[in-house]
């Protein structure tokens, strides 16, 4: 990755293994080759808005569930996360 | 080459990699350094010949393998160059161009210093020869080496 770019978090190897797609698959079904995956997922690479946009149609997830600027805590955090108390 | 052998190359580390592309860069030069230096010694032609053709061997097996690895993403060769191979691509031209650019800043000032010290600079086919073998050897081969040069390791299969 060019060195003024800022690094993108993202959960796809997360979101593959729970589907139980390889990379290979994965990239099949986006058009890409698979290295390229590989590299996304090791924050190495950027994915273009349109091929971000693909992934989170394809996972029928909103795109910042999958890609942040920030940090991403693991999914299971986030869902069974407590709500904060509310106040009497 | 085998499948095995472009497999093997295209998960070469990048540390490995650069060690190439400094090879391939560096081996021409220093070849045709030693074939002028030891016309001058007076040595058999033949094994002054013998002698530049290894020390030629490393940098055209460099060549090669940079020319693997790219993997016809810079010729265009390959099918399907998605969005990750194209920009590298264009990464690879312009650092070719920067390469390039400061190569012949270099000659030219190098000549340019050589010329104002009261040399004179004899242009003959001797002379011209090497310069035209290393515009045809590594203009094409550049985008190649540089493509080798700036991607980082491949991630694991999973």
């Amino acid at each position: 990755m060019p060195d003024h770019q800022r690094r993108v978090y993202n959960r796809l190897a997360v979101l593959r293994a729970e589907r139980g797609l390889s990379r290979k698959q994965l990239a099949d079904k986006l058009g890409i080759n698979y290295q390229t995956i590989g590299y996304i997922e090791r924050g190495d690479y950027n994915p273009s808005l349109e091929l971000a946009l693909t992934i989170a149609e394809l996972f029928r997830l909103p795109i910042e569930a999958i890609f942040s600027l920030k940090p991403l805590t693991p999914l299971s955090e986030e869902v069974f996360r407590e709500p904060p108390a509310e106040p009497r | 080459m085998s499948t095995t052998t472009t497999s093997r190359i295209e998960y070469l580390p990048r540390s490995r990699r650069r060690l190439l592309v400094a090879v391939a860069l560096v081996g021409y030069p220093v070849a045709v350094a030693a074939l002028v230096g030891l016309k001058h010694t007076g040595l058999n032609r033949w094994l002054i010949l013998a002698v530049f053709l290894l020390l030629l061997l490393p940098t055209l097996a460099a060549l090669a393998v940079g020319y693997r690895y790219a993997r016809g993403r810079i010729d265009g060769r390959r099918a399907r160059l998605d969005e990750r191979d194209l920009s590298l691509r264009q990464q690879a031209y312009a650092l070719s161009h920067r390469v390039l650019a400061a190569i012949l800043i270099a000659a030219t000032a190098i000549t340019e210093i050589y010329l104002t010290s009261g040399n004179t600079l004899r242009l003959d086919a001797n002379s011209f020869w090497p310069a035209v073998m290393w515009v045809i050897v590594y203009l094409p081969a550049l985008p190649s080496l540089m493509l080798a040069w700036i991607e980082t390791d491949q991630p694991a299969d999973a």
